[in-house]
């Protein structure tokens, strides 16, 4: 069963395209991560899924429903990011019966054990919390909701190094106790690339790569050398990057459909193989003609 | 897995208890605001006199209608509140859809009123009880019980609800567009003048008395009650189509 499936979905905010044209569809009880550039639409892709915002045109069905204003996806669906509100005349631990009250499948062991971890103070306000805090209990009403849909927009805006290595770890263990899908949306790939299972790449309001997170740390591979042996070889393929180094070697990204005979070969003319990182491959494949001289470029010219 | 079903009415119910206990803050501001009621009150509202060579008596008037009418502007406010975007928002960040948070919303003011209405109604046991204990005044009349406390209660709160469904269109239109905070005022104030050169019966005033000069309990309670819910549900209507947390 599909979680979340849209066809030629498009956003249209003031006659400006947001999104143009989505298709795709998320399995059920999968870590899907939402990776793009600042303005690429994931935020306003997760808002609509979530029932937030409605469609311009084309058509999103989550759990087989239109979300927009539905009390049975509101139900089993949570967002969190670091907007979320609640009612400032209430303590946190009032904040989490309320909670365990709206959320069927809420955990209030768990919700009781990570607010205790993190050091919470229960008669404390949310809105007097830092920044940092205020996104480590968002998060943690993510995961002790424990919805069949769970979705965090950039859930560790603030969070210092120890309380995202935490909350990741602390979503993979409840995840793989309770499975459910789970999207999750953030700039540093690097650090959540052992936790996904698909990728969901958006450039520019399309989707521009959508596969297992397996697939795609083998998608594309790095060639260093000789700069004429290099781009022969690239000629044929997807050039995803370019980068010269020196007068005559050349460091190129490219769709990895070689045969091993290929790779063999190019090593004994001396070019250096290697993999690409994740991370480094959104970057690649997302960035426009313009980034992709370089912010050197900008400083060049003056 | 199976999807947890989700009864509507269940879920306006959990928003109810939930808006109780969020909203906090509304009965502070209540008790606020009667306070500085029953002090104005005290002054007594309209005095007259006989002055005689030998004589002179003063009669001050003591009521709650300045407590009343001071509630009615706490609903008023309290329902413009309840619609503004962090309000709107708490609901979105638990389980709601528009139509079970415009639910919820109308009973929260409900309660609201009929609160404010009993306490309102009991302020004026509570000025008579001052001036009698403090000021050197003899006292004529007794506190309103019975059939009287009920039915003046009663109108209370249903005045106080009127106005406040009355503030949650009001608040509601100016959620869609902001532009209607100047509007709304312009269209009133508007009609006042037109009407006024035109040289007939101010419409506003027309309203004004439609509920308020209504002598008969019963056809006012109608009245408001009909009144409220038609507001209610122009403005769940209104809201139904509204995208949140843009």
């Amino acid at each position: 069963m599909k979680t979340v499936e849209c066809q030629d979905l498009t956003k249209r905010y003031f006659r400006k395209p947001v999104l143009k044209q989505l298709s795709f569809s998320l399995e059920e009880m999968k870590i899907t991560g939402l990776i793009g550039r600042n303005g690429a639409g994931k935020t306003t892709l997760l808002k609509m899924i979530a029932g937030f915002i409605k469609e311009t045109s084309g058509e999103l069905k989550v759990f087989s429903q239109r979300p927009f204003n539905s009390l049975n996806v509101s139900a089993n669906t949570i967002f969190v990011d670091d907007q979320m509100s609640f009612p400032p005349a209430m303590q946190l631990y009032e904040l989490l019966e309320v909670s365990s009250k709206f959320y069927p499948n809420w955990d209030m062991d768990l919700a009781q054990g990570l607010f205790d971890y993190f050091s919470f103070d229960p008669k404390n306000y949310h809105k007097r919390l830092s920044k940092g805090k205020k996104s480590t209990f968002n998060a943690l009403v993510g995961i002790a909701s424990r919805a069949p849909l769970t979705i965090f927009d950039e859930p560790t805006t603030g969070m210092d190094t120890a309380v995202r290595k935490d909350f990741y770890r602390a979503l993979l263990k409840d995840y793989l106790a309770y499975p459910r899908t789970i999207i999750l949306s953030s700039h540093h790939l690097e650090e959540i690339e052992d936790l996904l299972e698909d990728i969901l790449l958006l450039n520019d309001g399309r989707v521009k790569l959508h596969m297992p997170m397996e697939d795609f740390k083998e998608w594309a591979i790095a060639l260093k050398g000789p700069a004429d042996l290099v781009l022969a070889l690239a000629k044929e393929r997807e050039l995803i990057f370019k980068n010269n180094l020196g007068t005559n070697s050349v460091y190129a990204v490219m769709k990895n459909d070689f045969v091993q005979d290929e790779l063999m070969q190019a090593k004994a003319k001396g070019i250096e193989i290697s993999s690409v990182q994740p991370s480094d491959l959104c970057v690649y494949l997302t960035s426009s003609a313009k980034a992709k001289e370089g912010i050197d470029h900008v400083f060049a010219q003056r | 897995m199976s999807l947890p079903s989700v009864n509507p009415a269940e879920i306006v119910k959990k928003q109810y208890f939930f808006k109780l206990r969020a909203n906090i803050d509304a009965y502070s501001s209540l008790v606020g605001i009667q306070l500085l009621a029953i002090l104005m009150s005290l002054w007594g509202s309209g005095s007259s006199g006989i002055y005689s060579e030998a004589l002179s008596v003063d009669v001050k008037n003591y009521s709650a209608d300045i407590v009343i009418a001071f509630t009615m502007i706490w609903g008023l406010t309290t329902a413009i509140t309840i619609t503004t975007k962090p309000f709107r928002f708490h609901d979105f960040t638990f389980v709601t859809n528009r139509i079970t948070s415009g639910l919820s919303n109308l009973f929260f003011l409900l309660t609201i009123s009929v609160v404010g209405g009993i306490l309102a109604m009991l302020a004026r046991h509570l000025i008579i009880l001052i001036a009698y204990s403090f000021f050197n005044q003899e006292l004529y009349g007794s506190p309103a019980i019975g059939k009287e406390f009920i039915l003046g209660m009663f109108i209370s709160i249903l005045y106080i609800f009127f106005v406040s469904s009355f503030g949650y269109l009001i608040g509601t239109l100016v959620q869609v567009n902001k532009a209607s905070v100047l509007i709304i005022p312009v269209l009133v104030i508007g009609s006042v003048f037109i009407d006024a050169t035109m040289q007939r019966n101010p419409m506003v005033m027309n309203i004004l008395e439609f509920y308020f000069m209504e002598s008969s309990p019963l056809i006012f309670t109608l009245k408001a009650l009909v009144s409220s819910i038609i507001l209610f549900a122009a403005s769940i209507v209104i809201i139904n189509r509204m995208e949140v947390r843009k």
